[in-house]
């Protein structure tokens, strides 16, 4: 019956003039939600928490509809996911819904579901022992103790490698060792960690839970390792290996890798390809990740290759970086990488079904083209 | 696509590996006439352009798929490779998914 009252309210503009203009936004806000029009129905809502008679009210509705984005709406609507960006809000309005008014029920106890909800949230599923985080810590030490002995980086690298067989040390220390000028002692590193980012993951691999993500975890393994490898034959000037082990990173990242974009980027400009070294940095600064002086001479690398941008270096900058992560995101929705080959209606060239169960089992290369 | 023809002298005799070449061409004269030049030593098959689109969502040609023998795609590359074509790349996808990894 309520509901019926008002959906008149919005069909009938006239009817809801004996309402105040702030009730009127409250049912509108409410009967847009149950529609789950959020844009509209939240600056309804809004507008309603600006009056006092309504705000309470406003706030919990608000504080509703971002639970639900934040923790419920996962997969209601085909192809919509959880929002956790709109966590926060969610608590704070529910918050604001309760200090407007203390007696108020309904948002106390939306309250505290929230609250249950940002809790379990907040469980760290495998917190690192804190033994590993001691030696982590004393191992990154060493990339601000310039003058520290050798020997030192190398002991707290075994140490930790002890402790735990992941891969992440060997990384740590071949970076180490490279900003030292240490490139052969590096170049070890950077090979001993592939091997031991693959053995930490045969060993492990049921952890995994599906062949894709042990692939993808091979695959940054060596990634890494190779980018390091790269990146301390580019300062030892041997140019053409550097290029083989940077340009294998960059098939095994997907060529998603700041660090790795930007090594590209850096070895590009030494050989004078600025085409080259300016597409490297534009990929890098599009990417998540990377240290921020690192990301400031990225930006000042290419601000050199590209003094002359129409419009100002700013704005160039931007528009560049903005359609590289859009090209990104509409590549990532559509990738089929990791995931099954969907069945294919095939045919022969002169038109008869093709059986395709002869590709069962096999290592297959698929080139789609078209002789136009 | 010569360089398809380079790759694959290296697995002719391999019969864990296969390769495969997908038309998504309308004009089968033209096709034909493509093939018959080209001489391709492995299978031809077709697909009808809407479905390389809806199903693969290739928006460019030449497109190529690594596939495991597992069934699971790892590796695409769509247009040419941003560092140039070539039998060595070819392999280089290939001996990883032959090695499992």
């Amino acid at each position: 019956m309520k509901r019926l009252v008002i959906g008149l309210c919005v069909l009938m503009p006239l009817a809801a003039s004996a309402q105040t203009p702030a009730r009127e936004q409250l049912a509108r806000g409410q009967t847009l939600w149950d529609q789950r029009l959020s844009k509209s129905a939240i600056a309804a809502l809004e507008a309603a928490t600006r009056d006092a008679e309504t705000a309470a009210a406003a706030h919990e509705a608000l504080g509703r509809l971002y639970t639900y984005k934040g923790w419920l709406q996962d997969n209601v609507i085909p192809g919509w996911h959880d929002e956790p960006s709109v966590r926060a809000k969610a608590l704070a309005e529910l918050k604001a819904a309760v200090a407007v008014d203390p007696n108020r029920a309904s948002a106390q106890e939306a309250l505290r579901a929230a609250e249950g909800y940002a809790a379990a949230e907040a469980v760290d599923p495998a917190p690192t022992r804190p033994e590993i985080r001691a030696l982590d810590a004393k191992l990154q030490s060493y990339a601000t103790q310039r003058d520290a002995p050798v020997a030192e980086v190398l002991d707290a690298l075994d140490a930790r490698a002890k402790a735990q067989a992941d891969p992440s040390p060997f990384f740590t220390a071949a970076q180490i060792l490279i900003d030292r000028g240490e490139y052969d002692r590096a170049l070890s590193i950077a090979e001993r960690a592939a091997q031991v980012s693959d053995r930490f993951i045969d060993e492990n691999l049921s952890a995994y839970m599906l062949p894709g993500k042990s692939a993808g975890s091979y695959a940054r393994g060596r990634s890494q390792a190779a980018d390091l490898t790269g990146w301390a034959l580019f300062f030892k000037q041997d140019y053409a290996r550097a290029t083989a082990k940077l340009e294998e990173a960059e098939r095994l990242s997907q060529g998603a890798d700041f660090a790795n974009q930007f090594h590209l980027g850096e070895l590009a400009r030494t050989q004078k390809a600025p085409q080259q070294a300016r597409e490297h940095y534009l990929n890098a600064l599009s990417l998540q990740g990377g240290p921020a002086p690192l990301r400031q001479r990225a930006t000042e690398a290419l601000k050199a290759l590209q003094a002359d941008a129409a419009g100002g270096f700013d704005a160039w900058l931007d528009a560049e970086l903005t359609r590289r992560r859009e090209d990104r995101r509409a590549s990532a929705l559509k990738s089929l990488i990791d995931r099954p080959l969907p069945k294919l209606a095939l045919t022969t060239v002169d038109g008869k079904p093709y059986d395709a169960s002869g590709l069962r089992g096999k290592v297959l290369l698929l080139n789609f083209f078209a002789s136009w | 696509m010569p360089h398809l023809k380079a790759s694959f002298a290296k697995y002719q005799n391999d019969p864990k590996v296969l390769f495969v070449l997908v038309s998504i061409d309308e004009d089968m004269k033209r096709l034909n006439r493509y093939l018959n030049e080209m001489k391709f030593p492995f299978p031809v098959v077709r697909l009808s352009s809407d479905d390389a689109q809806s199903v693969m969502g290739i928006d460019n040609t030449p497109s190529t798929f690594y596939i495991g023998s597992d069934g699971i795609v790892r590796y695409m590359v769509v247009g040419g490779e941003s560092h140039g074509d070539s039998p060595q790349r070819v392999s280089w996808y290939i001996d990883q998914l032959k090695s499992g990894k």
